[in-house]
C-alpha cells in the first residue's frame, strides 16, 4: 500500500510538468498579452513592463526561469494584481473555495446517500418518485438558474441572507453558494446511490441474507450499504475537484473570492502566472483526489489490494 | 509671454487656490441631520490591481488610492480642484509652478508631508525600475519626463525640485495650463520612502501601508473587500465624516445590483444593461447618471484601402443616427456625439458638422452620393469589429443595420473575445471597430490624443498636418483663451478629415441610496473621494 502511494505520488511530478508545459505554450499562442489594455501602453512603458517580468526573454529561457521559480516552491508575480504574488492569490482564494466546495460536498454527500438509501429502499413507492424529481431538477436545471432563484427567494424578498459577497467565513454569506452545490451534487449523489443499493440489494449475497431471516436494517447497514457505497465513492473525485476548483458559475453568481473567479479573471487578463499556477493546483488536487479514491475503495472492498 | 500675460496667469492661479480653499471636506447643507454610523460600503467594478498610488492604472484602483493618498491638489465631487497637500501655487513662468506646501499635513504614521516626498513619489512614478503604467502618460509633461521613461536619462532629471521642506517647484517640458488639474492624480503625489524601503512591494499590505490621504488602509481581501478607515492624521479630518469605507470588487452588473437592493451595498459602481428605464421609473431618487469625460465611437482604419477615402468615411459617419442610437438603442441616458471633444471638457470645444442638423434623408442622398463618387456600389461589404459584450453587440448591430439599410453596404460582424479584439485593433488588423476613451484629466489634449499624427492612443492610424501645428501652438501659448480657440480649430481641422465616428458621449448611471449625501451630478471625471459623502439620518 504505500509502496503504491509513494508511486502514485511521484506520478504526480511528470504529469504536474506535462500539463504545465502544453498549458504555457498554449498561453502564449493566445493573442493578446497581459498589458493590452483599452489604453495603449506606450512603446517605453512596455518595454519595462515586459523587462519587470521576463517577457523580454526568448520563450525558452523564460519557460525555464518559470519551471525554476516553480521547483522553489514560487509561482510567480501576478501580471495583474501587481502588489501580490501568485502564491499570495492562491492563498486568499483556496480557503473560500475549500470551505464552500468542502461544505457542499459533505452536506451533499449525508442528503445524497440518505434520500438515495430511501429511494432504493421504496423503489417504485410516491417517496422513490419525489426523490427522482428532486435528484432531476439538479442536474436538469443549472446553476446560473438556481442561484439567482435562491437570490430572488432567500435575499430579496425574505431578506433572510446575503445575495452575495463574502465576510471572513461567515455562516450566512456561505449558505446560499453551499445550498446551490448541494442542490446540483445531491442530484447525482442521490441517484447514483439509488442504482447502485438497488442493484446490491438484487445481489446474491443479499437473497442469501434474506433467506437467513436478517431484519431489513441490518442487511442494509451491515451487508449492502458498504459495497453500494463504491460508485458514490468514484463519483467523489471528481465531485471534490469540481466543487472547489471550477465552481466558476457558483463564485461568479455570489460574488465569492475563490479559485474559480482567479481562473477566469486569470484568464481574460493574460496573467499567465497566475493561470499557469492555478492549473498546476488543480493538476496536483486532482492526482491527489484520485489517488484518495483508491484508498478508500481499499477500505470498502477487501478484495482490493495495491 | 509677456509681463502682463504673466501676472494674469499668477493672480489667476493664486485667486483659485485661495477661493477654492474656503471648501475643503463635505459641504452639508444646514439641516441635514447625521446619521451616528458614518459608514459606506461602495461597488467598485473589479478588483484593483494595486493600491501603490505610482502604480496603479484603472478606475477602480484610482478610485481607493484617491482616499487613500492626496497630492499636491485635489478635486472635490463636483470635479472642482481643491488644494490637496499644497494649500497655493503659482506660474513663475510659462513652464515652472511652484507649490506651497501646507505644513499641518502629515503621513498616517504621524510625519509630516514634505515637498521631498513629492519629488520622490514622482521620480519614482517615471523609474524604469518600476514600469508604472502611467509614466508614459504622466510622465511627459515634466522636464525630461520623456527621456527618463525610455531610459535615457536617469530619474533624478525629472523637472521637479524640493526647493525647501514645504515648497516644490515642478519644471514642465511644455506650458501644461492645466497643470495643477493634473497634478491631483494619486500617479503625481507623494510616497513615503522609508516605508517603501523597509517593505519593498508590501508596503501596501494592511498594517504597513503608510498615507498621507483622508483615509488609511484597513483590511485588503483580494476579490473581496478593500476596507479603509478615517485617518485621524490627516490636515482635514475634523470634516471628514465617514468613519469607515468598505469597497466591494464586484464585476457582474447583476450581482451588483442584486447587493445594492438587498441592502447590503449604499452604491452601486454601474447598472445592468437594459435596466434604466425601469430603475428610472421605480427608483427615481436612486439612480443618479452624470455625464462623464468619455466618449464612445467607432474607429476608421485610415490605412485601409476603403477607407482611405475620405468620401467612405464621410458617407459612414454621416447616416449613423445618434439620437436614435441614444435614446431607444443603449437608451441609458447617454448623448449624441459628432466629435473627439465631449461636452465639459476644459480647453478646447467640441466641434460639430453641418449635416448633423439635416434631415436623415438628406443626410442619405448625401453619402450616397459619396459613396458613388469613391466607386463604392451597394452591396460592398465592409466589416465592424467589437469585443464581446451585450452592450456593444447592441451598438454594432444598430450600426450595421444603418450602413445596411440606408447606404446598401454588407457589414461583416467581427465578434472577439476582449483581449484577442485588443491586439486586432491596436496593430491596426481592422477596417472598423469599436472603441473608446476616458478622459486622463480635464483637457482637450487628453481627447486629441485619439487623432493626433503618431500618437500612441490613435488607433485610427489618421494623421493632419494642419490639426498638428494647430495643437504644437495651443500648446505652446499661455493665453488659456487663445489655447481654447486654436485647440477648437485643430479639433474641427482634424474631425472635417473623419477620421472616427464619435457616436456618443458617456454618462454614468449607477444607483445611490438617498441617504447618501455629497453625491453630486457635476462630477464629469466620475471621482467621488469618501472624503465628500456623508450619511444623512435615515
Amino acid at each position: 500500500m504505500w509502496s503504491y502511494t509513494l508511486r502514485r505520488v511521484l506520478v504526480t511530478i511528470p504529469t504536474v510538468w506535462i500539463v504545465t508545459t502544453v498549458c504555457y505554450l498554449l498561453l502564449h499562442m493566445t493573442p493578446g498579452g497581459p498589458f493590452d489594455g483599452e489604453r495603449k501602453v506606450s512603446p517605453e512603458v512596455l518595454a519595462n513592463l515586459q523587462a519587470k517580468y521576463h517577457l523580454d526573454l526568448p520563450l525558452w529561457k523564460q519557460y525555464l526561469y518559470y519551471l525554476n521559480s516553480l521547483l522553489h516552491g514560487d509561482l510567480g508575480a501576478s501580471f495583474r494584481y501587481a502588489d501580490w504574488s501568485v502564491n499570495d492569490l492562491v492563498a486568499h482564494a483556496l480557503p473560500v473555495s475549500a470551505a464552500i466546495g468542502g461544505s457542499a460536498i459533505l452536506i451533499s454527500l449525508l442528503i445524497g446517500v440518505l434520500l438515495g438509501t430511501i429511494a432504493a429502499l421504496r423503489q417504485n413507492s410516491i417517496i422513490d418518485y419525489l426523490v427522482m424529481l428532486v435528484g432531476n431538477m439538479g442536474s436538469a436545471f443549472p446553476s446560473f438558474i438556481i442561484g439567482p432563484v435562491l437570490v430572488l427567494i432567500f435575499s430579496m424578498t425574505l431578506h433572510w441572507l446575503p445575495s452575495g459577497g463574502w465576510d471572513d467565513f461567515a455562516v450566512s454569506y456561505m449558505v446560499l453558494p453551499v445550498a446551490l452545490l448541494v442542490f446540483i451534487n445531491v442530484a447525482t449523489i442521490g441517484r447514483v446511490m439509488r442504482g447502485s443499493l438497488i442493484e446490491v440489494l438484487n445481489s446474491n449475497f443479499i437473497r442469501t441474507a434474506r433467506a437467513k431471516g436478517l431484519p431489513l436494517r441490518t442487511i442494509v447497514l451491515r451487508h449492502a450499504l458498504k459495497p453500494a457505497l463504491m460508485p458514490v465513492v468514484t463519483l467523489l473525485g471528481p465531485l471534490a475537484i469540481s466543487s472547489i476548483t471550477s465552481a466558476v458559475v457558483t463564485e461568479s453568481i455570489f460574488s465569492l473570492p475563490g479559485l474559480g473567479k482567479l481562473i477566469v479573471n486569470g484568464a481574460s487578463n493574460r496573467d499567465y502566472t497566475l493561470v499557469l499556477g492555478l492549473v498546476v493546483l488543480v493538476t496536483v488536487i486532482t492526482v491527489l483526489f484520485n489517488l484518495l479514491v483508491d484508498l478508500a475503495y481499499a477500505l470498502l472492498d477487501p478484495k482490493i489490494r495495491y | 509671454m509677456t509681463n502682463k500675460q504673466s501676472l494674469k496667469a499668477i493672480a489667476g492661479a493664486v485667486a483659485l487656490a485661495l477661493a477654492s480653499g474656503s471648501v475643503f471636506a463635505a459641504n452639508i447643507p444646514a439641516g441635514v441631520k447625521l446619521a451616528a454610523k458614518q459608514e459606506l460600503v461602495r461597488s467598485n467594478g473589479s478588483e484593483p490591481e494595486s493600491l501603490d498610488p505610482m502604480v496603479v492604472e484603472g478606475v477602480p484602483a484610482n478610485i481607493i488610492t484617491h482616499d487613500l493618498f492626496e497630492a499636491l491638489t485635489a478635486t472635490d465631487n463636483d470635479g472642482k480642484v481643491q488644494p490637496g497637500v499644497a494649500e497655493s501655487w503659482k506660474q513663475t513662468n510659462p513652464t515652472t509652478w511652484v507649490f506651497k506646501l501646507r505644513k499641518n499635513a502629515k503621513w498616517s504614521d504621524g510625519n509630516i508631508v514634505t515637498a521631498d516626498d513629492f519629488v520622490y513619489g514622482i521620480r519614482r512614478l517615471v523609474d524604469p525600475k518600476l514600469a508604472a503604467p502611467y509614466a508614459g502618460t504622466f510622465g511627459i509633461f515634466f522636464e525630461n519626463g520623456a527621456d527618463i521613461v525610455a531610459g535615457k536619462k536617469p530619474n533624478s532629471a525629472i523637472g521637479v525640485k524640493a526647493l525647501d521642506k514645504f515648497t516644490l517647484e515642478v519644471k514642465t517640458a511644455f506650458p501644461v495650463s492645466y497643470l495643477p488639474e493634473l497634478m491631483s492624480n494619486a500617479q503625481l503625489g507623494p510616497a513615503p520612502k522609508a516605508v517603501i524601503d523597509k517593505y519593498g512591494k508590501d508596503w501596501v499590505k494592511p498594517g504597513k501601508m503608510v498615507s498621507n490621504g483622508p483615509y488609511v488602509l484597513k483590511d485588503w481581501q483580494v476579490n473581496s473587500k478593500v476596507v479603509i478607515e478615517k485617518n485621524a492624521q490627516y490636515w482635514d479630518a475634523k470634516n471628514v465624516q465617514l468613519t469607515k469605507v468598505s469597497f466591494l470588487p464586484i464585476e457582474d452588473q447583476n450581482a451588483d445590483n442584486k447587493l445594492y437592493l438587498s441592502g447590503q451595498t449604499d452604491m452601486t459602481y454601474e447598472i445592468p444593461p437594459g435596466t434604466f428605464a425601469k430603475l428610472k421609473s421605480e427608483m427615481p431618487k436612486d439612480l443618479k447618471n452624470n455625464t462623464i469625460l468619455g466618449l464612445r465611437y467607432y474607429g476608421l482604419n485610415n490605412k485601409d484601402p476603403l477607407m482611405k477615402d475620405i468620401r467612405v468615411r464621410k458617407a459612414l459617419s454621416m447616416v449613423v443616427d445618434r439620437d436614435l442610437l441614444a435614446s431607444k438603442i443603449t437608451a441609458d441616458g447617454q448623448q449624441p456625439a459628432y466629435s473627439v471633444m465631449v461636452n465639459g471638457v476644459h480647453g478646447a470645444k467640441p466641434s460639430t458638422y453641418d449635416w448633423a442638423k439635416w434631415p436623415m434623408a438628406k443626410r442619405v442622398e448625401e453619402a450616397k452620393k459619396l459613396l458613388a463618387q469613391a466607386g463604392v456600389k451597394p452591396g460592398t461589404a465592409i466589416k465592424l469589429s467589437y469585443n464581446t459584450s451585450d452592450y456593444h453587440k447592441k451598438m454594432a448591430i444598430f450600426v450595421a443595420s444603418e450602413w445596411k439599410t440606408k447606404l446598401g453596404l454588407n457589414t461583416t460582424m467581427d465578434n472577439t473575445e476582449f483581449k484577442v479584439f485588443l491586439k486586432k485593433r491596436h496593430d491596426g488588423d481592422y477596417q472598423i471597430a469599436r472603441n473608446g476613451w476616458l478622459a486622463d484629466y480635464n483637457d482637450a489634449t487628453t481627447f486629441l490624443a485619439l487623432v493626433q499624427c503618431g500618437n500612441t492612443q490613435n488607433d485610427n492610424f489618421n494623421c493632419n498636418k494642419k490639426a498638428e501645428e494647430l495643437i504644437n501652438q495651443g500648446n505652446a501659448t499661455t493665453d488659456a483663451a487663445k489655447r481654447t480657440e486654436l485647440l477648437t480649430q485643430a479639433t474641427k481641422v482634424v474631425m472635417d478629415d473623419y477620421p472616427m465616428i464619435p457616436v456618443l458621449q458617456y454618462t454614468l448611471p449607477r444607483l445611490v441610496k438617498p441617504y447618501v449625501g455629497g453625491y453630486s451630478l457635476k462630477n464629469t471625471a466620475d471621482r467621488y473621494r469618501s472624503k465628500y459623502l456623508y450619511i444623512i439620518q435615515h
